[in-house]
């Protein structure tokens, strides 16, 4: 599904290489976790999936369901079935939360040569989702993630997974900031949207979250390389002793 | 010329005003108050309205029942609880109401800012309508410009009274098709409000100023709302005098500017002259294809003022490099106990708000002007009434996708 074959991404402002080389494939139901250190790119790697503009791709190559990924817009994308859950979701005062998600869902559908779906149709989904994930009325009236508590910003994402049904998935650091019960909601509603043609990539620093969400593969990242990749008891071997095994490695492939 | 019959005491305040005009600082593009402003305004005021379309009342049309504003139908005013009077009907009688009224508004806010050309409309008015509402309006008025397009000026002098406890809503539509120089005289009994909504001069070529004067008693209220869509070159100047304690008021505009070197121009002054008044000032300017906006907004505290609360806030979103947003917010604050606060930025479109749509899957052309219309919103929240709201709000969404994404 996903291809990304020794991607070099730097910086536009400043000629900083963030991403060093990275090789990755994920296939249709895989869960793919990455974890590693603070700086180590693992939201560049995100941005960079996801179309955010700002960085430079000095060479490797990303390909989609055999489509190039990177060359893409970045609706295209989101069209095409990439969904990105925010580390950081940003509040946007006078855009309507409920307007924002049936244009989302709507313009999706379009460029997907779809029906769009009415009124009533998308209320009666999006309250059913809502319910599940116990986010309240109110905030579906808000202005997009305003006044929402960082636990509720991650709701938010994750309701908006469910609502427009992409089929690869990266949640960046999705736990940081719930509380244990947000937590078990989340993991719920992710387990539930997943299937056998969905895959994810869950960036995090917890080795908890992969209890709820459980991996079929684990990568350590440093320094903007994937350096060791095993199954899920490494992310139990990184709680036991930290990255610093790891460290070395990322510089010994340098 | 146009004969005009003249009463005796509009002919006396002829000559009393004829003389004070002098001492009034001509228009001039060094003076602070026209600086960087488009002096097109003032070009070509000659003395010719034979072509003006006196429809109905001079020069304007007053819609009754189910008009269509703007494609949103309102149910407008049923039941005629007003008189409308044309002002050269007006100015011949000798026994008129609005010989109390006429050109004292005019007079007196002329004493912080020059206003040269509201003193021009007062000596020579060429058409315009005179209320005097004494019951409320249940439903909002609709008043029409109509000028013809071969008038090469036209002064138009309109006269507001609202006797106490009285509501009305105003709506004015209509563009002026020659060089236009309006003033509206407007006087708010106690405890009456008067929500006004000047949609005036949408893709309007021809200059225009327009100035707004308005007397206040206590308690009551005054809410402008402005709407500039592409207008070419037009200046509005409103002056407020809250005269009595409880007053409040909202001054909101928009104003959204893409074609090449269009201005607009707002410049607003509230008094407060007694106290525990609150006066609002919201400005948000979408400026594309080197357009310009500028907003001058003042207010000025008298020391018996106490308790004034007056807040400012003038915002613009700047979608090419040379476009620009001119504010000039000023407070003159004599009295201590007061709660003044102002803001004003300028910036172009958050490019952290737009990826976040995209990424979603929203076209870029449409998060933009989900971006656009967010950002004026907080001026159209001024809007007390939920249909004009809406109504005003779907035509302006429309409007922004047809003009910001061509
Ligand atoms: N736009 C930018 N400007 C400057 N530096 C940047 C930018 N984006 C990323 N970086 C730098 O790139 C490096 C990788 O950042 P990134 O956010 O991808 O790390 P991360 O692995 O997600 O870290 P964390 O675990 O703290 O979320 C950091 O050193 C960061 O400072
Ligand atoms: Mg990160």
């Amino acid at each position: 599904m996903l291809k990304i074959d020794d991607l070099k991404v730097s910086l536009e402002e400043e000629e900083k290489q963030i991403i060093k080389g990275l090789s990755l494939s994920i296939n249709p139901g895989e869960v793919h976790a990455i974890m590693g250190p603070n700086g180590s790119g693992k939201s560049t790697l995100s941005s960079v999936l996801a179309g955010k503009d700002g960085y430079i791709v000095d060479s490797g190559a990303v390909k989609f369901d055999g489509n190039d990924l990177l060359e893409a817009e970045v609706e295209e994308r989101a069209a095409l079935g990439v969904f990105m859950a925010f580390q950081y979701p940003i509040e946007i005062p006078g855009v309507g939360n409920m307007n924002f998600l049936r244009t989302a869902l709507n313009s999706q559908r379009k460029t997907r040569g779809q029906e769009e779906l009415n009124a009533a149709d998308f209320l009666k989904l999006v309250r059913g989702i809502a319910k599940e994930l116990e986010i309240s009325d109110e905030m579906m009236k808000r202005p997009v993630n305003v006044g929402a508590s960082g636990g509720e910003k991650k709701r938010n994402e994750i309701l908006q997974m469910c609502l427009l049904e992409p089929r690869f998935v990266i949640l960046d650091e999705t736990d940081s900031g719930l509380d244990v019960d947000a937590m078990k909601l989340v993991s719920r509603g992710v387990n539930n949207f997943s299937s056998s043609s969905r895959s994810f990539l869950v960036i995090t620093h917890y080795q908890r979250l992969l209890n709820y969400i459980v991996p079929d593969f684990v990568h350590i990242m440093v320094d903007g390389k994937i350096v060791k990749t095993g199954d899920k008891s490494l992310a139990l071997h990184v709680e036991d002793t930290g990255y610093k095994d790891f460290l070395q490695l990322g510089k010994e492939k340098h | 010329m146009n004969h005009v019959n003249i009463s005796n005491w509009y002919n006396s305040l002829i000559n009393e005003f004829k003389s004070k005009s002098l001492s009034i600082e001509k228009v001039s593009r060094r003076s602070e108050y026209w600086r960087k402003s488009n002096l097109d305004i003032i070009s070509d005021f000659v003395d010719d309205t034979s072509q003006i379309d006196l429809n109905s009342i001079n020069g304007t049309c007053l819609y009754e029942p189910n008009l269509t504003v703007h494609g949103d139908i309102l149910e407008l005013a049923d039941e005629k609880s007003y008189e409308g009077l044309s002002i050269l009907d007006v100015i011949a009688d000798e026994d008129s109401f609005a010989k109390g009224y006429f050109g004292r508004l005019e007079k007196k806010s002329q004493r912080l800012v020059p206003r040269p050309l509201a003193r021009e409309n007062t000596l020579s008015p060429k058409v315009g309508y005179v209320f005097n509402f004494s019951d409320n309006l249940k439903k909002p008025l609709v008043i029409h410009n109509k000028t013809s397009p071969s008038a090469s000026s036209c002064f138009q002098r309109n006269l507001i009274v609202l006797k106490e406890n009285v509501e009305a809503t105003i709506i004015e539509t209509g563009n002026n098709l020659s060089v236009f120089n309006n003033v509206t005289e407007i006087y708010l009994g106690k405890n009456a409000k008067l929500n006004y909504l000047d949609l005036t001069g949408e893709d309007n070529l021809f200059p225009k100023i327009s100035h707004k004067f308005c007397d206040m008693a206590e308690y009551s209220s005054f809410n402008h709302f402005g709407l500039r869509l592409n207008t070419k070159a037009t200046r509005t100047e409103i002056e407020l005098h809250l005269n009595g304690r409880g007053i409040s008021t909202s001054i909101a505009n928009v104003c959204l500017l893409n074609k090449e070197n269009h201005i607009s121009d707002e410049n607003v002054l509230i008094n407060h002259n007694a106290h525990e008044c609150k006066s609002r000032q919201v400005f948000k300017s979408v400026l594309d294809n080197d357009c310009t906006s500028i907003v001058r907004g003042k207010i000025y505290v008298e020391p018996v003022a106490q308790k004034t609360d007056g807040y400012q806030s003038s915002r613009s979103l700047l979608l090419n490099e040379n476009s620009k947003f001119l504010c000039k917010p000023e407070l003159e604050i004599y009295a201590d106990d007061v709660i003044c606060s102002h803001g004003s930025t300028s910036g172009s479109l958050d490019q952290e708000s737009l990826f976040y749509l995209l990424s979603r899957g929203v076209h870029k052309n449409k998060a933009k002007e989900m971006l656009i219309s967010a950002f004026i919103s907080e001026a159209l929240d001024e809007i007390e009434d939920g249909s004009i709201k809406s109504a005003l709000s779907n035509y302006i969404d429309i409007w922004i996708s047809s003009f910001f994404n061509e």
